[in-house]
């Protein structure tokens, strides 16, 4: 199921989005670097909806990658604050906004939930 | 023994050093220029015509700025120096040195000076056991300059020095052949650039609107404005004065400017947990509302836009989660450490709503809990949702990264911490006590702020009928009957963890605790097991596990002491509350300084001076922090409608207290506190003493 930032782009992430606090607005231009071309992607976040062009208009957040660096993203594979930090992903403008990214994007594929691990209740579990 | 260490610091940025002033790698401390997380020095060695120099004097000005005076020459024995040299230090988003010579001959004179330059660009995870690297050095005597660059894929670390005047620069270091006059001098000012490479080489931060605006203020008006908006002591015991106003000068220190955000926010402290830590930001905003109050809004802000997202066991992350640690250094970037965005605590969810609703008693602020509804619910929704796995009702903690994850998502969080009376270590899913203690308290103030803020009554009777199912079940299984205390936790299977610690304090603080049985509890907290004389022990004596120098299982923390005693003073203890605030200040004053996070756990009686471990942090947001709170909980500051109440409980010794212009949705009021019992004498040396009259 790998899916690419394109892909997940263009189906996934337009709509209402309620795991958005209602107070985040901005725009965010993702610039997908693709051997000597780049796509361009506009998101507009109003409260908790959000909006996806394909515009190069200035943004409040212009977020620079690799096209595959977007994929592992859109994949959960990867985490933009570590992509940050890793310089894999450039940034200009309001970070806050970066942050809106990781809701918009899936977590690990992997990721288990809390009540999974933990098994069955009052039952003793092995150390 | 090694010799004392010597720091600047300013938000997350830090350098430390010998008492000469020198820097260079030691496996047992972080010593070195640091910034976001990473070592841009590691070497910094300063001699004149070759021969190191001895400190004759230290005037530490400011927390971001130290003058050391040196002549050359072994402190072993005494030279009547006709040289000496002023190495004064400054740190702010870069390093500065002046270094000046000063020829106290007749003649003119002529040295060799040198600096010995170099960095690791180790990461803060890694000080043990730095890992090789190679980094790529330019050397430029052209244009006075060296530059050290450490590059990995596009991850990029950058040293720049820079001096003033001519130098002749090589791969190690600089060197100035000088001339002196008589009775002379002469100066240069070494710069030091840390760079963090963004877009097309250039610094990462120059790119983000959020922190070009810090830097260029002006740092000491900032100290200077900071100590006068904060309330303003006045105290009969001269050493209280003191401590208070190390404690806020640390709080000053200890504030940084995250990447993604204005405004400042508490880093842990030095030297190893210099970034933002959840717990520690919400407990040093919980501890200092009476004080610094606009520390929190920017916590508050800065932790709901960094809330857990997504479903990740690495990270240990769930959807309304709040932060346990944020860090920035090439560990994080590459994924070796999970502390890019670590969300492995399992109290910090709580605590954020809990520290919402108390920021808007004390200030009024009703805007930002308008604003912070949607984090603040996914916060309370969380307890429900993830943070409770059996759906038994209770808090529970269970790392899911198990490679480097934290096993104790508590403040309790070194890996033994939490054991029964004899040592046995209860299995995962683990859910302790003071947890519970915060779940219920969150319900029940997220209860208020839908109610009065959010206009959402169910939702808010849904809070606070969980609130007392909690309750009264956690009084129930929790409870050791023949013991007279609450569990330390529960295990899966529902047995309880049976020791004796200082969480019985939390649970008065957050108000899950029966009123009838508070009475143990107090007598607990005060007693020979738990009290050693300086605060209460976070584990008690008598049992297997209790060890003076263990940090969980047997030391003191001032944080923890902070708020043991408002739980007390909560449940009208009011002279426990006193004797404990009163052992705190007192390892505080004798020790002098920053106060230290913990202090090892010997009787008071048996040492008489505290005993200090060597691996704590100092200075620590939520130890100061925590001297704050004691202050507060000593005058009995409560916010009640639009009035501030002052109810003082004030140790013995302690004479009169003002604390003037505490601020607060009333404005600014002042506040008197006078111990009991006046017309007593007050023996000289009363500080040693404990208790209330």
């Amino acid at each position: 199921m790998s899916v690419s930032a394109a892909e997940h782009l263009a189906r996934g992430a337009a709509g209402r989005h309620p795991e958005l606090p209602e107070t985040t607005s901005g725009t965010i231009r993702l610039d997908l670097r693709d051997g000597g071309h780049t796509d361009h992607w506009y998101l507009t976040i109003d409260r908790q909806d959000v909006r996806v062009d394909r515009l190069a208009e200035e943004a409040d957040l212009v977020v620079r990658a690799d096209r595959e660096v977007f994929d592992r993203m859109a994949t959960g594979r990867l985490h933009p604050a570590a992509a940050l930090l890793r310089n894999d992903l450039t940034v200009q403008g309001d970070l806050k906004l970066l942050l809106t990214l990781r809701r918009l994007f899936p977590g690990p594929p992997d990721a288990r939930h809390p009540r999974d691990v933990a098994g069955s209740p009052h039952r003793p579990v092995a150390r | 023994m090694r010799q004392e260490l010597v720091n600047v610091l300013a938000g997350n940025a830090f350098a430390m050093s010998d008492a000469q002033g020198d820097m260079e790698p030691d496996p047992a401390a972080p010593i070195g220029l640091f910034s976001f997380d990473t070592r841009f020095l590691s070497r910094w060695v300063l001699t004149i015509d070759g021969e190191r120099l001895h400190a004759l004097s230290r005037d530490e000005l400011t927390y971001f700025e130290t003058r050391f005076v040196l002549v050359p020459g072994a402190a072993s024995h005494y030279v009547d120096a006709d040289v000496s040299v002023i190495r004064h230090r400054s740190i702010d988003e870069a390093f500065h040195e002046r270094i000046t010579v000063l020829n106290h001959t007749a003649e003119p004179a002529e040295f060799t000076v040198r600096m010995e330059i170099g960095s690791d660009f180790a990461d803060t995870a890694e000080i043990l056991r730095p890992a090789s690297r190679e980094p790529v050095v330019v050397a430029d005597t052209d244009r006075r300059q060296l530059r050290i660059r450490y590059q990995r894929d596009r991850f990029t670390r950058e040293t720049d020095v820079t001096s003033t005047v001519p130098v002749e620069v090589d791969g190690r270091g600089m060197t100035f052949r000088i001339r002196v006059e008589p009775n002379g001098e002469w100066h240069t000012d070494l710069h030091v650039a840390m760079v963090i490479h963004g877009a097309g080489g250039r610094d990462l931060r120059a790119d983000l609107e959020s922190h070009r605006k810090r830097v260029h203020d002006d740092m000491r008006a900032d100290l200077a404005h900071w100590f006068d908006q904060a309330p303003h002591l006045v105290a009969d015991r001269k050493a209280l004065g003191a401590a208070y106003r190390q404690a806020l000068a640390d709080l000053a220190a200890l504030r940084y400017t995250p990447l993604s955000y204005t405004d400042r926010v508490p880093v842990g402290g030095l030297p190893w947990a210099m970034t933002l830590y959840g717990r520690d930001a919400l407990v040093t905003c919980l501890e200092t509302l009476a004080f610094t109050p606009e520390l929190t809004p920017a916590t508050l802000r800065m932790l709901a836009l960094l809330q857990g997202g997504q479903l990740d066991d690495y990270h240990d992350e769930e959807p309304g989660k709040i932060l346990s640690e944020l860090r920035y250094g090439e560990a994080a970037a590459f994924d070796e450490q999970p502390t890019a965005l670590y969300y492995g605590a399992a109290d910090t969810t709580p605590l954020f709503v809990v520290l919402l609703d108390e920021y808007e008693r004390w200030t009024g602020d009703a805007d930002l809990v308008r604003q912070l509804r949607h984090p603040a619910r996914m916060a309370l929704d969380w307890l429900t949702d993830y943070g409770d796995p059996y759906g038994d009702g209770y808090l529970r903690y269970q790392p899911r990264n198990t490679v480097n994850g934290v096993a104790n998502q508590t403040w309790r969080n070194s890996p033994h911490a939490i054991v029964d009376r004899t040592g046995v270590v209860p299995p995962f899913p683990r859910a302790t006590c003071e947890l519970q203690g915060y779940a219920y308290d969150a319900r029940i103030r997220g209860a208020r702020l839908a109610r009065e803020f959010w206009d959402d009554r169910e939702y808010a009777e849904r809070l606070e009928a969980d609130a007392a199912c909690l309750r009264e079940r956690f009084n129930r299984d929790f409870w050791l009957p023949q013991r007279g205390y609450y569990a330390l936790a529960l295990t899966p299977d529902g047995e309880p963890v049976d020791a004796l610690t200082s969480a019985l304090g939390h649970l008065l603080w957050s108000g899950i605790v029966e009123p009838d049985r508070a009475d143990a509890l107090a007598a607990h907290l005060c007693g020979p097991d738990l009290f050693s004389g300086w605060g209460v022990r976070t584990y008690a004596d008598g049992q297997r596990p209790y060890n003076p120098v263990g940090a969980h299982l047997g030391a003191v923390w001032p944080s923890d002491n902070a708020l043991v005693a408002a739980g007390l003073r909560r449940y009208g203890f009011d002279a426990e509350a006193a004797q404990i605030a009163a052992g705190v200040f007192a390892a505080a004053e004798t020790l002098g300084g920053s106060v230290p996070e913990v202090i090892a756990g010997y009787p008071r009686a048996l040492t008489r001076y505290p005993v200090q471990l060597p691996a704590a942090g100092r200075p620590q947001s939520w130890a100061s922090g925590g001297l704050l709170m004691l202050l507060s909980t000593m005058l009995g500051l409560r916010p009640c409608g639009e009035n501030l109440l002052v109810d003082p409980a004030i140790p013995t010794g302690y004479g009169r207290i003002e604390l003037l212009d505490v601020p607060g949705r009333w404005g600014r009021t002042d506040s008197f506190g006078r111990e009991r019992g006046v017309g007593r004498r007050i023996r000289a040396g009363a500080a040693d003493v404990g208790g209330v009259a």
